[in-house]
């Protein structure tokens, strides 16, 4: 095995040794938030992946190495000592973090790389790394595959422009950097495992993460905008004389801009989008951008909170030119995995109610027909709407004062005490208020939920006790 | 189980159990020996079991072949079943519904001399999943002897299942009832009273349609049997005589409403209850027995006809012991007879009449079975429209609650929940791609709102729509993306005939 990897070592020649003193060794030690006891802290765990030094002294990885971090090492290959590490800025939606070290120390007789460009097709890349099969940098060797655009599985939301290479891509490759020609041309960050796929690693090209870079110059990291809308082709010559354009193959017909998002108002449902940024848009909803044909999107993928994005389209028939000041499409949230955050939730009566988002479902899999639904068709039926959250009685910890909620688990609630429930927060506010009976209302539930305050009070300490719950609530400022 | 759909009726026929006079009158008791003591063994030995075999029981073979709900114009491959159907009262043989669904070709086959004739679905009824079989040849059934039913049972009574062995000889299977309750019947999802049966059966033919019968007497139908538990569900004998007794096209009668329980102590404190018992209204169905008689979500009912309800919805039966209180609304009533319920509501205890009707089907979003019947279907083009239903979900296999995709999954499992008067669901189910179809090819299972801005909420509306194009171009809306597509009339037109020969499709449309 070491006979192996030094071989490649070697084989790497000169430039392999430079890179290796940028190379970091990052360990982790992580709490993932334990969404069926939102109270408690979670369980500990530990992980190791790869980072590289840029410019300014600082470490670039993936933000899955350090979701949910406590406690953060970093090393050098050939240095024994392990130096404390901290988060700057992580970027979820593009897997991306840049972590500072306490010690400036670290940094004597290292080399910052340098970011190169997209490579081509076929030409060979080095992946640098710590994946399992040994505690030393491991080197693999492969070629460009496709470039394309991927979803980033760490949010499973969002997808940017990825390359596919066929070197060996392993758990603690994660953050490493894929070189060529003595600079990075990528951060190696997911594969599939050996049963779906064969030889097939992805890394995040230079273009998302220097978008990185730049987002977080301000000091802050300001996620992705985006356009809010949708689209389909306009291959149709039926379609196309229909709405008066030309046989010119060119445009693409909206489909719906969602309430809330940056196109609110500004683009409508029928709308043909002709240009962006002066960029001709093919029927197919493609733009010629830097030789390739890259989706519409990559324009907006581009730019930042607070830019803006110019449109050419087509309304009844007459061409006009709109402005989108860009933003986040916040519905979506709910449907990608969070990390760094605490789970809310309230307890009441030992029932434990808590918002539905993408863990949530992950941790529970509730197999609720209704709440399926709901969280699936959030955005698309525009529930939002009414309900930026579903707050569900997600679990009931058993006591008398509770024997008949069973038939509720999972139920959204609608109503207590005639008070709309439109968040979390909510729930937390209608039952500080005195009453004799807590009236719970659950969506498509003929029957309602009542609590005596009398029974929920005498249970209050009894149940906090008996399952170890530290803290009645945690809401979200 | 909050949600328990129910189904109620009438009450007169309460009387058949305890009022052995009524009997007389029934075309199926005439025939009946008053009652045995019901903790008096069964008698099931084979002397008995032989002559019912050359007397009353008769092999079936059904042929059936459903319609491909993926491409409604075709008929899957043929299957055949076979199983042992019982001759009953009229000259009729009583199968499961199950057994002759979608049948093609139905043959009554003698057990000891394979004499055979073919034969007729008289009546099916998927509610209670029975069917009647009639022989083309009048004569054929000549010197057999119909099976009278039995009356009362008890869990722990013994019955015989029989089977015919391939020359003909009985095979008996001796079981036990383990229990009796309200559960859902397989092809319409209608809560009917069940025996549970506990019998080691072993397969003999491609079906479980199989009588159990006891001391010469019919017992009840095997619908399901799982060999692992060795466990069978019986239709039970209350089900056959409504059956039987029901006028050809009469469906069982439903109540319409669904309750929940009333165990929660707080709960009944809340709501002022007092009374023992009871169940609270959830939910009425529109025009149903419930709805019409006044019935209100939040309503307790307490009794029927006198029959305390408790806690969890069942009351006393003098023959079956506690059972769900539908029973009484569904089975032993029947349609137009009238129950009363005592109710409590909003701190008083009133009466209220109820007329037991069959459930209104014209309003039914989504069908939940459509044997027998060719489905629908429209080609505009190459775009193939159906209409939403059960058994197009079905085709997902299975799993096809998870398996389908989900908005329509949601739509038949919510569709109680639609604003009244939204019709059947039209849906663009898949695209057969032609040159009309350029750029469309991947659409499927989209839901159709408007179609030449005019609503469409059955696939006759969509056909009408469709003959007044807009400008020369259907312009077809969708609920989801992309929500509106534009085709060519004319060009659609013009290629009807390529594209039936293209796909070789034997029509355009069936309505």
């Amino acid at each position: 095995m070491s006979l192996f990897i030094i071989c490649v070592f070697l084989a790497a020649g000169l430039d392999a040794a430079e890179i290796a003193e940028s190379l970091v060794r990052i360990e982790a030690t992580s709490q993932e938030p334990n969404y069926k006891a939102p109270w408690s802290p979670g369980e500990v765990s530990s992980g190791v992946g790869a980072g590289f030094i840029v410019q300014g002294d600082r470490i670039l990885t993936n933000a899955h190495v350090v979701s949910n971090a406590r406690f953060l090492t970093v090393s050098k290959e050939g240095d024994p000592k392990p130096y404390s590490a901290k988060v700057m800025y992580v970027a979820h939606d593009c897997d991306l973090a840049m972590l500072a070290v306490d010690n400036a120390e670290f940094f004597n007789g290292t080399t910052a790389l340098e970011l190169g460009d997209i490579p081509a097709i076929e030409s060979g890349v080095s992946v640098y790394g710590y994946p399992i099969g040994g505690k030393r940098l491991s080197v693999t060797r492969g070629i460009v595959s496709r470039i394309d655009f991927q979803t980033y599985s760490h949010s499973g939301m969002d997808s940017h422009l990825t390359i596919q290479i066929d070197a060996a891509i392993n758990p603690g490759n994660s953050g490493g950097p894929v070189m060529q020609k003595g600079k990075v041309v990528g951060v190696a960050f997911q594969g599939y495992s050996g049963d779906v796929a064969q030889n097939v690693g992805y890394m995040i090209p230079t273009p998302v993460v220097r978008r990185f870079l730049k987002d977080v110059e301000d000091g802050k990291y300001d996620r992705y905008v985006d356009l809010a809308l949708t689209y389909h082709n306009l291959s149709n010559p039926a379609a196309r004389k229909a709405l008066g354009l030309p046989a010119d193959d060119a445009g693409v017909m909206v489909d719906s801009v969602y309430g809330g998002g940056p196109s609110d108002g500004i683009i409508h449902p029928g709308d043909v989008l002709l240009r962006i940024e002066g960029l001709r848009i093919a029927s197919d909803g493609t733009i010629d951008l830097d030789g390739g044909s890259v989706p519409l999107t990559e324009v907006v993928e581009r730019k930042f909170r607070g830019d803006s994005a110019m449109l050419d389209i087509l309304r009844v028939g007459a061409s006009r030119q709109v402005k989108i000041p860009l933003g986040d499409a916040w519905p979506f949230a709910l449907q990608s995995k969070a990390y760094d955050e605490k789970p809310q939730f309230v307890v009441f009566g030992g029932l434990v109610f808590q918002p539905v988002d993408k863990n949530f479902m992950d941790a529970y899999k509730p197999g609720n027909l209704r709440l399926d639904y709901l969280f699936d068709f959030f955005v698309e039926d525009g529930i939002y709407r009414d309900r930026p959250q579903l707050v569900v009685l997600s679990n009931i910890l058993p006591d008398s004062v509770n024997a008949y909620a069973k038939d509720f688990l999972f139920s959204v609630v609608d109503e207590i005490n005639g008070q709309k429930i439109h968040r979390i927060s909510d729930v937390a506010s209608a039952f500080e208020k005195a009453s004799d009976y807590y009236v719970i209302k659950m969506l498509g539930v003929g029957r309602p939920l009542v609590l005596e305050r009398k029974a929920v009070e005498e249970a209050r300490s009894r149940i906090l006790q008996r399952y170890g719950v530290t803290s009645e609530h945690y809401l979200k400022k | 189980m909050i949600r328990q759909i129910v189904t109620l009726l009438s009450l007169a026929p309460l009387l058949t159990f305890a009022a052995p006079k009524q009997l007389i009158n029934h075309p199926y008791a005439a025939a009946e020996p008053s009652p045995s003591p019901l903790d008096e063994p069964q008698n099931t030995g084979s002397q008995g079991s032989r002559m019912v075999a050359e007397n009353s029981i008769l092999r079936v073979n059904s042929t059936n072949q459903a319609y491909d709900f993926f491409q409604p114009w075709l008929k899957k491959s043929p299957v055949s079943r076979r199983g042992v159907g019982v001759l009953v009262q009229g000259g009729c043989v009583l199968v499961t519904a199950e057994l002759v669904m979608n049948s093609n070709f139905v043959e009554l086959e003698k057990a000891t001399t394979a004499e055979k004739s073919s034969a007729t679905v008289e009546r099916v009824d998927y509610d209670c999943n029975l069917a009647l079989l009639r022989p083309s040849d009048p004569g054929f059934l000549e010197g057999m002897k119909p099976l009278t039913l039995e009356k009362s049972l008890r869990v722990g009574n013994e019955a015989a299942v029989l089977q015919l062995e391939p020359n003909g000889e009985i095979a008996q299977t001796i079981g036990q009832i383990t229990s009796i309750s309200v559960g859902a019947y397989p092809l319409e999802n209608l809560g009917l009273l069940q025996y549970k049966f506990r019998v080691p059966l072993q397969q003999r033919d491609s079906s479980f349609t199989l009588p159990a019968v006891s001391d010469g007497r019919l017992v009840g139908l095997l619908m399901r049997f799982d060999a692992r538990s060795q466990s069978a569900d019986l239709i039970s004998t209350p089900v056959i005589r409504h059956f039987l007794d029901s006028p050809a096209q009469a469906r069982f009668p439903r109540m319409g409403l669904s309750f929940s329980a009333l165990r929660d102590p707080q709960f009944r404190r809340f709501i002022g209850l007092t009374e023992p018992g009871g169940i609270y209204v959830n939910e009425v169905s529109p025009h149903g027995s419930a709805a019409e008689a006044g019935i209100k979500r939040g309503d307790v009912l307490l009794a029927l006809d006198g029959h305390a309800i408790d806690q969890d919805g069942n009351y006393d039966d003098p023959n079956f012991g506690r059972v769900l209180f539908s029973h009484l609304t569904n089975t032993v009533a029947k349609l137009g007879s009238e129950v009363t319920f005592t109710i409590f509501r909003n701190g008083k205890l009133i009466e209220i009449p109820a007329v037991m009707r069959a459930p209104d089907r014209s309003h039914v979003v989504s069908d939940v079975q459509l044997a027998d019947q060719p489905p629908d279907y429209i080609v505009l083009g190459g775009l193939v429209f159906l209409e939403l239903s059960r058994p197009y979900l079905q085709e997902w296999g299975n799993d096809w609650v998870n398996a389908a995709p989900k908005r329509l999954v949601y739509y038949d499992a919510f569709q109680n929940e639609l604003p009244e008067g939204r019709g059947k669901i039209v849906i663009l189910a898949q695209v057969l791609p032609t040159p009309e179809t350029l750029g469309y090819e991947d659409l499927q299972n989209l839901v159709v709102t408007e179609v030449n801005g005019k609503r469409v909420q059955s696939l006759s509306e969509l056909a009408e729509a469709l003959k007044k194009p807009l400008k020369g171009f259907q312009k077809i809306e969708f609920e989801e993306d992309p929500k509106t597509i534009f085709l060519d009339a004319a060009s659609i037109e013009a290629n009807q005939k390529a594209l039936i020969e293209r796909y070789s499709l034997p029509a355009l449309q069936r309505l």
